[in-house]
């Protein structure tokens, strides 16, 4: 069995299906890419995943555990960390606070309760701050932080929340070529320690970190396979076709 | 390069690039000079009695140092954590009444009947003393229950209203009704609680050989060192990344849950926690005016509570202790015929307060210190070039 597997997942809004029975299993360690229109479901299905939103059929298993029912903060505890396509961070806290919260090993109150956060960043907060080039911004108010170094801070979170199994929605929103280059770099680098499913519109960078791709119409899953044989399948390019079809560049 | 044609949802935010410089924000302030007006303020209030000999005036102080109290437990929920808790009186008067009860039954039954019943149970034909009163025998007892029952009545209702996702003016609307329906039942069972009237007509409270006379520097003593104590514990609370859970909590974002903090037991731990402060609170306010009475559940109590808050600065424990202090001192210092219209000026200050300073008194005094410090550093800046001017 894989390690993330989606079973006839459903939900419906006032009855439109946002979702329509997904199927879907994810490795342990892989790099899957999520791409499809616009309401295509793609958010959805993270939201579904990370329990955001509830399911009104289907299941989802983690590492073979029923998860379907389980409450946000608990999924987020079995190993499930997402970004959101809206960068979210905690905008009243500074950068170093943000990151402290994303410290989350320990999250039940009567640990944190003992714990006093100290001025000096742990190891890993202070090598993460220094791949997303945030070092010299710890005691910045994240609300005075632009779109792309929001959107750099949480990704630093997830880093240091260092989950297993990683969402990413949209993450190279907003950022420059050398920055979407950056975060293909560091997908490289979690690419193996830990799984992770990546919406992405950006097909260069979809090109250069993943292995498999999964296509998604009208909360169905279209098509799947490896870059070339989702560029050539004629029933994606139908797909695409209302709104102008694969464009080659 | 390919690129599937969704990319409306990034072409519709207008993305800023970053500007290199950043706008830094003020230089965090040392947690030690964070402690150091809690410790000032503790250390004057403990002073007091080496000064003031006054008993009446020990026992005013005492009161005022009381409501401070309940004012900080406000802070606690509503500034750190965004619970605006309108029912502050509920732990409050819980608080009251436990101790109140203890303090009852040590009076020596002069009214009462063989049994040294309370007073206004044998007025309501009651024979016996009820099972729930019999523990508060134990001073002890009572103690603990002031503390505990406040915080387990608060646990319980936060958790019904936090794990359903309710909050923000909801919040308010639900323990501003809790509030109600306590004062209600107090008024209501009147053999067990003594109705309208209260509990009157309290002994002095003992334990370990001292008696905490209202008028003594004794009592005064345990007012402030309970306040003191509360005051750092709040403190130290804040600080710890419980706290900070908290904060980031009251950004009014779900974002923790996806770091894997369950976020009502972190609002349930601060609501029952300031429960808790409000009952010590309530117990002391009880024990300085020797009765407690379902006014302390009374609405305009509560409200007065959430102004001195807003006054002093909710964000900060102090600040909201302080402005309890200031406003009803002034109020203490009012002629009777002054008193009528004090209503009115109460909410006019709140009312000035919410539009010219949001974060009261505190947040006027950290920014004055904000802008000296600034201008010092000015200082220090401008006369740096004109030193290296001089030797030149
Ligand atoms: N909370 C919601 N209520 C109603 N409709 C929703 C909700 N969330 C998403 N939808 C709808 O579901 C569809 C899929 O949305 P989404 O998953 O965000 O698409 P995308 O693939 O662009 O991420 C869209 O048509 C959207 O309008
Ligand atoms: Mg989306």
């Amino acid at each position: 069995m894989a390690y993330l597997e989606l079973q006839g997942l459903e939900v419906s809004f006032d009855g439109f299906k946002a979702v329509n029975g997904l199927d879907l299993s994810i490795e342990r360690g892989e790099l899957r890419c999520l791409l499809g229109a616009n309401g295509a479901g793609k958010s959805t299905t993270l939201d579904l995943i990370c329990g955001r939103t509830q399911p009104t059929g289907g299941r989802i298993l983690l590492d073979g555990r029923d998860i379907t029912q389980d409450p946000e903060y608990r999924r987020s505890r079995l190993g499930v960390g997402r970004k959101f396509q809206v960068p979210s961070v905690f905008k009243e806290l500074s950068i170093r606070e943000n990151l402290e919260i994303a410290r989350s090993r320990h999250p039940e109150p009567w640990r944190t309760l003992c714990v006093f956060p100290s001025r000096r960043p742990s190891p890993r907060v202070a090598e993460v701050v220094e791949i997303v080039g945030l070092e010299d911004a710890l005691d910045t108010q994240a609300a005075h932080l632009s779109h792309g170094q929001t959107q750099w801070l949480e990704i630093a979170m997830l880093l240091v929340q260092d989950s297993a199994l990683i969402l990413m929605d949209e993450p190279t929103a907003g950022m420059t070529v050398q920055e979407t280059g950056k975060t293909s770099a560091i997908f490289q680098r979690l690419r193996g320690r830990h799984t992770l499913i990546v919406v992405e519109h950006d097909m260069g960078f979809v090109r250069e970190v993943a292995e498999t791709i999964t296509v998604l119409h009208q909360g169905r899953r279209l098509s799947e396979g490896p870059i070339q044989a989702i560029e050539n399948d004629p029933k994606v390019r139908e797909a695409y076709l209302g709104s102008g079809g694969i464009s080659h560049a | 390069m390919t690129s599937l044609p969704d990319r409306h949802d990034r072409r519709a935010e207008p993305v800023p690039r970053p500007a290199i410089a950043w706008r830094v924000s003020m230089p965090r302030i040392t947690s030690a000079a964070q402690f150091l007006p809690y410790i000032l303020f503790c250390g004057a209030i403990l002073a007091v009695p080496s000064f003031v000999s006054d008993p009446f005036l020990l026992n005013k102080f005492a009161r005022y140092l009381a409501l401070g109290l309940a004012a900080a437990a406000l802070a606690l929920s509503w500034g750190y954590c965004g619970i605006l808790n309108l029912g502050q009186g509920v732990g409050f008067g819980l608080g009251a009444y436990a101790m109140a009860m203890h303090l009852k039954l040590k009076t020596s039954p002069v009214h009462t009947g063989s049994a040294g019943l309370p007073d206004f149970m044998v007025w309501n034909n009651l024979d016996h003393l009820p099972w729930f009163w019999q523990p508060f025998h134990s001073g002890l007892f009572a103690l603990a229950a002031a503390v505990l029952l406040p915080a387990l009545v608060a646990a319980l209702l936060g958790w019904f209203m936090f794990r359903a996702r309710i909050a923000g003016v909801y919040v308010a609307i639900i323990t501003l009704a809790m509030l109600a329906v306590t004062n209600l039942v107090f008024v209501d069972q009147q053999a067990y609680t003594g109705g309208l009237n209260g509990i009157t007509d309290l002994a002095w409270f003992e334990m370990g050989g001292v008696e905490f006379d209202p008028y003594s520097p004794a009592f005064y003593y345990l007012s402030a060192g309970s306040l003191a104590f509360f005051l750092m514990l709040g403190m130290v609370f804040t600080r710890s990344k419980a706290g900070l859970v908290l904060r980031a909590i009251r950004g009014g974002t779900d974002r923790v849950l996806f770091f894997g903090y369950d976020m009502a037991s972190y609002q349930c731990l601060a609501f029952s926690l300031s429960a808790g402060m409000s009952g010590v609170a309530g117990m002391l306010y009880a024990m300085v005016l020797e009765f407690a009475s379902p006014t302390f559940m009374g609405v305009p109590l509560s409200l007065s509570m959430v102004i001195w808050a807003a006054v002093g600065g909710r964000g900060s424990l102090l600040g909201a202790t302080v402005g309890a202090i200031l406003v009803n001192g002034t109020q203490g210092s009012l002629s009777e015929a002054f008193l009528n219209s004090w209503q009115l000026i109460l909410g006019a200050l709140f009312i000035l307060v919410v539009v010219f300073l949001p974060n009261g008194l505190a947040g006027l005094v950290h920014n004055l210190g904000a802008r000296l410090s600034g201008r010092l550093r000015g200082m220090a800046a401008d006369r740096a070039p004109s030193a290296l001017l001089n030797r030149r």
